[in-house]
């Protein structure tokens, strides 16, 4: 075989009608890639529809998708995640931080994050020693399409998909051929041509075009497919594969960071606003903005607690380009000096509005953070970004008014509550938008759930939070900030539910009214090996 | 930035050796093993095989544990000896280490000692027994062992493969008997329709099983599975059809019923494929045997041209399936007694048929199965649709019929009662259309019990009546053994299993353990063996009720166990001998050719299996384990003959070739493999290459063509005049009464149930009652025990004797049902139980704990356990906290059936655990 001229795309062809689940793709990876216990960058759901006597069963191969508009990329603030030109979405795991990012932005639970050396007998074999990767520690991993075998292919004139030893391992290995890999952009090569069947993309409607295509033709029966997508509606009676799982990438340190950056900023931008309108004394001035710094650095630092790579925290900088997370530094890196000259020189209305501008920055560099990590329904939910700025101003106003109450030399202007309560109201109605549109932003039933119950707490204590602000500002302004973390804290680390996988067709097969159709007429269609 | 790996190492740079998997029976599987600085680091597929191997050289997902098996730190290091003389589960053995030299010794001196004492005890069983793991594939891992025990001599190795015949095994008996089928293959690559009564073919067919199935559904197979619970294989099938356990018999009689009665035989029958090649045409005498010509006492068939009975080997004749007139001859019944007939009405055997199976209609089956009568009738249509009765295929240039259908039959349908009935009546649907033994149809594809063993083609001999030969246990007043020759009684018990190296396994391997509690009356005393060797078995897990097996295996006075980790079986053993195992010991085995489970290749030869990396624990190889004991039992010359002889897979001297080792020197391992070498590549080149041990060891293996066009018997038969002994059982009816007559000689009365079994053409009986019974026998109420428990093949875990690998377990958890007990959603509400609750399963005679898991692929009735678990020893598998269906069923001879075997299914009651938490199972 040769090498093709033009840039390959490489991807995927699985074929469910052929996949046994039989798991020789998961292991054979585990070999391959030389995975730590409990982690598979290939493997195969077996998943169960309908309820008896109409059940079917089916093996789904899942990892990462490799697709043609990773959501994962442009989040990584490190550019440690990266698409090469042939397609692989890829990892230099020397970058990365390990801030996981990428791994809640995927809507395929491709990604992993360990971040202890761990071994299947507890104290490592030698075969373990010798395989050991400390490179991956702490850092994100996921499939690489065997990156070094297609690398090898091109140095020996291989090609990958027809050379089995520089074809990814789960395709190399599998014993029913349900897995075919090679190049989309050649027209003859098997991908293509498999491709050309009846396929589908998991999570097509995220229009991520992933990489690696499903073909469920059943030949005989091909009348009558499955739409699978109505399953999120009826989930299985145990633990159903296709059902997005908690993610627990980012947890109560990460939450820590939106509670606190939020306040943090929303304070700022309030207190800076009332600076210019002359409301505060020039020690007050310093002072809210100490505290507004402060809180908002306690928010980074939990966020520095959480990622697996300390030490190359400043990778983060290296993707203003895409990543709001690397741009939420940036404004820190702006903010912060402004602060620091403000409290050197004094606060000119200048330096409020700069910060202001900067504080208002920080707070939507937030909000986009969530929304862009298109892995978690919730977040990426178009009600997120208002809800999330509108919180944020609520809760600075709240925390201002709070603050304005308990010390000296600050005005608690009636129109800073007007603010808050404004705020809240949008904010609350972000939140309705949110819950009551939930199927249509396709969050999954556990996560509607959730919403639902945390619905149950924050719209009373929010309605009462806007009116206290009303009539008792300062106690409304505190029931609006702790209704604002409470919220933030369950949306990241209670209903951040995983995207799961919508699949929109499947073959037709199983018992009752989801069996294939009969074939009385019997069956011609189809060479049988060996026939003349 | 890159994202290559810093340490990789281009595939063509790195060091893999070849060696083979043969794990489970559908091996061998030829795989390359990666070595790095003396250490086995990685598994892969053989990719020089693509082409030459059925499934271009891939390995299934158990082969990939062989690194970890390799390294499990809970192996046994070395040579252990018993300190405690109290054994059991509740008393620790105290192990004491001791040197390869000691534990050597110590086996050699007991083996001294009762060869001093004879071979055979007092009741005449063998002083030696040995067992080994299911299915044949431990021989692929003992060397020489095989040599030692011939020169040995008499050996009872029918304890079975440590548990009963858990197998498909009445397909191995009829198989065998009726088309050299030991095990049964729809000719997947061209086939089109199957009806699957739950063979879990995707879990247990290996990777040439799921290459082939694979590939023939792309090409459009359909396949409808006929099972309680929607295994793997299920789940791939066109169409799940959920039937009552144990009922496949009635399901299987009514498709017959449908094809006989209700379409018109004479249109949908390949008419001229039962009249040329089964016994339909052969008439019947009133006593249920052939009419015979007085003359040549062949049977007669009527000859539609001259409108006369004439023996069916007349030259030109036309028999008739039906419509025969009156007919004169002789019957031939047991024991030598003959009736004389004249002028009678001529009943063929296709017209008994046609009268046996009137009963069973489809409303008459949808009592019974569970399936609507409209189902079983347009399954039956849509096997007709698919027979392509007349089509012809062309292969390597030569033409035969293309019938592409078949009828699959799971291990527990076809084990145990009901065996015979499902095998036989799936072997007549294959008849009825043309589709035994030739291609898109139903195959065999290896032989154990006839002889010779290596292709099956030269197995097909002339026997009685037209059929080929086969090697029944005499039930003959003269040749009958009144006397066991082995503890399972197989040659005196099952005329069916021969008399081959295989037949003691193929005995009633349960009723050694069984016979032990309980002594059957006039019968031989169950004597325990003085010294009981186990090798790559577990019965304590692995047998039915599993806790008693282990319980009598305490109770043996000696036994060496070789021994990988602890476990439940070897716990009880008073030495333990950690061997070589797979990726450490030195064996060339044949591979190609036709073999288990649908290992059809194109190919034949011989493969190797050698050292990759160093060793990490004080092993030993197998083959120098027996030349040691060989040597200090004094029996190395006896164990170098048998080498010679062929022992070691090949006769190291024929006529073409001499490669035996010196009768008097005590052999090395490479010398003995090296020799094995020789021989073998002599043997495929026909001595134009003969290459040594290390060619093999460098290459992996050396192929020959293998015709694809042996795979099909019904050309061979046609070739050789013969016909299948089908439908119509006149010899195991004949055999069935003298056994009948022999026993009751004997004063055994006790198998009377069984013979009952050995019927002409089987009838129907109530399987279900047969388990219900029994709960009544043992003093407890059928209403306490709703629900069936079946098992089903994990893939992953099988035959590996890897579930102390922490890894098959991670990927095995990604298989539905690996967690724990399967159940329906409704029963589980029922009892209050939902997901992932811990359960207690209680049957007549046992109680295990595990998990709910609960999936709609089930019946309500119904719930399954996968696999083999309830470990107490093993290490890693004693924390699984698994339920197992071993400790639910029983060991009792109501459950046998007339091959000996019994079953995989018990009733139940399932109940919540009152105490929801892994350590009460433990503690239990």
């Amino acid at each position: 075989m040769t090498q093709t001229a033009h840039t390959p795309r490489y991807g995927m062809v699985v074929d469910v009608n052929r996949c046994v689940g039989c798991q020789t793709c998961t292991i054979s990876c585990k070999h391959a890639n030389d995975t730590a216990p409990g982690i598979q960058w290939r493997s195969v759901l077996d998943v169960e529809q309908g309820s008896y006597p109409d059940v079917s069963r089916f093996f789904l191969v899942v990892g990462c998708q490799h697709c043609a508009e990773p959501p994962c990329v442009p989040v990584c603030p490190t550019g440690a995640t990266f698409q090469r030109d042939d397609g692989l979405v890829v990892m230099d795991y020397d970058t990365c931080i390990g801030c996981a990012y990428c791994a809640v932005a995927c809507p395929y639970q491709a990604r992993t994050i360990a971040h202890e050396a761990d071994f299947y007998y507890g104290r490592p074999t030698v075969q373990e020693q010798h395989a050991a990767h400390p490179e991956r520690l702490g850092v994100a991993q996921k499939c690489t399409f065997c990156i070094d075998r297609i690398d090898e292919a091109k140095d020996r004139g291989l090609t990958p998909g027809v050379d089995s030893e520089v074809t990814p391992a789960c395709s190399a290995s599998c014993i029913a051929q349900a897995i075919t890999f090679g190049d989309f952009n050649d027209a003859d090569s098997k991908v293509s041509q498999l491709a050309r069947g009846h396929t589908f993309q998991i999570n097509d409607f995220l229009k991520t075009d992933p990489q690696i295509r499903y073909l469920y033709d059943v030949p005989g029966s091909i009348d009558g497919l499955e739409d699978t997508a109505a399953h999120a509606d009826a989930p299985a009676p145990g633990t159903d594969p296709l059902a997005g799982r908690l993610q627990t990438f980012w947890d109560m340190r990460a939450a820590m960071n939106f509670i606190l950056g939020g306040l943090g900023s929303g304070f700022l931008l309030v207190a800076c606003a009332v600076m210019l309108g002359g409301l505060v004394t020039p020690m007050a001035a310093k002072a809210l903005l100490v505290a507004g710094a402060a809180i908002i650095s306690l928010g980074l630092f939990f966020v520095f607690l959480k990622i697996g790579r300390k030490s190359r925290f400043l990778n983060a900088i290296r993707r203003p380009q895409t990543s709001w997370m690397s741009r939420e530094i940036y404004v820190v890196a702006v903010m912060f000096p402004l602060i620091g000259l403000a409290l050197l020189i004094g606060v000119s209305m200048l330096l409020a509005a700069l910060i202001g501008v900067a504080a208002a920055a920080f707070l939507y560099c937030q909000a986009r953070i969530l929304h862009a990590a298109k892995g978690i329904p919730a977040w990426r939910a178009k009600p997120m970004p208002p809800l999330l700025v509108a919180t944020g101003l609520a809760e600075g106003a709240g925390l201002y008014l709070a603050v304005a109450e308990a010390l000296p030399g600050i005005n608690p202007a009636g129109w800073v509550a007007g603010i808050g309560a404004a705020a809240s109201a949008v904010a609350l109605g972000a939140w309705m938008w949110l819950v009551a549109g939930a199927r249509a932003h396709r969050i999954p039933p556990a996560a509607r759930m959730c919403l639902i119950e945390a619905s149950r707490l924050y719209v009373p204590a929010m309605a009462a939070g806007i009116v206290l602000l009303a009539l008792v500002p300062p106690m409304g302004g505190i029931v609006v900030v702790l209704a604002g973390a409470a919220m933030k804290a369950w949306l990241i680390t209670r209903a951040a539910y995983q995207q799961g996988f919508v699949l929109p067709a499947m073959p037709k097969r199983g018992s009752g009214r989801r069996a294939s159709p009969p074939r009385l007429t019997g069956f011609r269609a189809g060479k049988p090996a060996g026939a003349a | 930035m890159s994202a290559r790996s810093r340490s990789y190492k281009p595939q063509n740079e790195r060091t893999k050796k070849p060696v083979y998997c043969y794990q489970c029976v559908a091996g061998p599987d030829l795989l390359r093993v990666e070595e790095e600085d003396g250490i086995a680091t990685r598994v892969e597929s053989n990719y020089t095989l693509e082409g030459k191997h059925p499934a271009d050289g891939r390995v299934c997902v158990k082969a990939y544990g062989l690194i970890q098996k390799t390294y499990n730190p809970n192996r046994v290091q070395q040579p252990m000896k018993r300190t405690n003389p109290e054994k059991g589960r509740e008393h620790d053995p105290g192990w004491q280490a001791i040197s390869w030299d000691e534990a050597l010794d110590i086996v050699a001196g007991k083996l001294r000692e009762v060869r001093d004492k004879g071979l055979r005890d007092e009741a005449g069983y063998p002083r030696v027994a040995a067992s080994f793991g299911g299915g044949g594939t431990p021989t692929q891992y003992m060397g020489t062992f095989p040599a030692f025990l011939s020169a040995w001599g008499a050996v009872d190795l029918g304890f079975g493969a440590g548990q009963g015949v858990k197998c498909y095994h009445s397909e191995h008996l009829y198989g065998e008997l009726w088309h050299r089928a030991f095990i049964v293959s729809p000719d997947v690559p061209r086939c089109k329709f199957v009806i699957n009564c739950g063979s879990n073919v995707e879990a247990s067919g290996g990777v040439v099983g799921v290459w082939r199935e694979a590939d023939a559904r792309a090409h459009g197979l359909r396949r409808i599975q006929v099972e309680p619970h929607l295994s793997v294989t299920g789940a791939l099938a066109g169409e799940w059809v959920p039937i009552k356990p144990k009922t496949d018999a009635a399901f299987l009689f009514a498709l017959i019923h449908r094809i006989l009665i209700e379409r018109n035989p004479q249109e949908v029958c390949d008419v001229a494929y039962l009249s040329e090649m089964s016994n339909s045409p052969y008439l019947l005498g009133p006593n249920g045997f052939f009419l015979r010509d007085p003359g040549s006492h062949e049977p007669l068939v009527w000859d539609e041209k001259i409108g006369k009975a004439v023996p069916y080997n007349t030259d030109g004749i036309q028999p008739a399936l039906t419509g025969a007139g009156k007919v004169s001859g002789v019957e031939k019944g047991p024991d030598g007694q003959d009736w004389t007939h004249e002028d009678i009405p001529g009943i063929t055997a296709f017209e008994k048929l046609i009268e046996h199976v009137r009963p069973y209609s489809p409303e008459w089956a949808q009592e019974k199965t569970g399936i609507a009568a409209d189902t079983i009738r347009r399954i039956a249509d849509e096997y007709l649709a698919h027979a392509s009765i007349g089509e012809t295929i062309e292969i390597d240039g030569r033409t035969f019929p293309y019938r592409p259908v078949a009828v699959m039959l799971g291990k527990g349908v076809n084990n145990g009662w009901g065996g015979y009935q499902t095998t036989w009546a799936r072997t007549v649907l294959a008849v009825l259309v043309g589709a035994l033994e030739v291609p898109g149809g139903l195959l065999g594809t290896n032989v154990k019990l006839v002889r010779p063993a290596h292709y099956r083609a030269d197995s097909v001999r002339h026997g009685e009546d037209g059929f080929m030969h086969f090697p029944f246990n005499d039930t003959s007043r003269n040749g009958w053994q009144p006397k066991p020759k082995i503890r399972n009684a197989y040659n005196t018990l099952v005329p069916l299993a021969a008399d081959s190296p295989w037949s003691p396994a193929l005995g009633p391997a349960h009723l050694p353990w069984l016979f032990q509690k309980e002594q059957p009356e006039n019968w031989p005393t169950a004597t325990k063996p003085d010294i009981w060797f186990c090798y790559r078995t577990n019965p304590s897990i692995s047998s039915w009720n599993a806790p008693e097996v282990a319980e009598r295996i305490a109770e043996f006075p000696f036994t060496v166990a070789f021994a990988y980790t602890q476990d439940e079986t070897n716990y009880m053993a008073d030495i333990l001998l950690p061997e070589a195992t797979d990726l450490e010991s030195l064996q060339l085995i044949r591979v190609g050719n036709t073999k288990m489970m649908q290992a059809f290749w194109k190919k034949e030869g011989w493969g190797i299996r050698q050292p990759v990396g160093k060793k990490t624990v004080d092993c030993m190889d197998m083959t120098e384990i027996a030349t040691q004991l060989a040597r200090r039992a004094g029996l190395l010359k006896e164990y170098v003959a048998a080498i010679n002889r062929g022992s070691a897979g090949i006769k190291l001297k024929t006529d073409a070739y001499d490669y035996s080792l010196p009768a008097d020197a005590q052999p090395s391992v490479e010398d003995i493999w090296g020799q094995v070498a020789k021989a073998a590549s002599h043997e495929v080149s026909n001595g134009a290459e003969v290459r040594d041990l290390d060619w093999f060891r460098r290459e992996g293996y050396m192929l020959r063509e293998f015709p694809e066009t042996n795979w099909f018997l019904a050309q061979t038969l046609r070739e050789q005049g013969l016909r299948f002994e089908l439908p119509y059982q006149e010899r195991v009816y004949r055999h069935g009464r003298q056994l009948a007559n022999r026993l009751h000689e004997a004063g055994v009365n006790w198998w009377d149930t069984q013979l009952d079994e050995y019927e002409p053409m089987p009838s129907y009986v109530s399987f279900p009652d047969i388990w219900i019974d029994h709960i009544r026998e043992v003093g407890k109420d059928p209403d306490d025990f709703p629900l069936w428990a079946l098992t089903a093949r994990s893939m992953q875990y099988a035959w590996g004797a890897n579930v102390g690998l922490p890894m098959i377990r991670e990927v095995a958890n990604n298989v539905a049902g690996h967690r724990g007990v399967i159940l329906n959603p409704e029963t589980a509400a029922k009892a209050g139980i939902t997901d992932n609750d811990w359960v207690l399963i209680t049957s007549p005679t046992g109680v295990t704990r595990g998990r709910a898991v609960l999936r709609n692929g089930i019946r309500p009735d119904t719930i399954v356990m996968i696999g083999q678990f309830d470990h107490w020893a093993t290490p890693v598998a004693k924390d699984f906290n698994l339920p197992s269906l071993n400790s639910l069923t029983a060991l009792a001879l109501s459950l046998t059936d007339s091959t000996g075997s019994g079953s995989d299914i018990t009733r139940v009651r399932v109940e919540r655990d009152p105490d929801q938490s892994a350590k009460r199972k433990r503690r239990a």
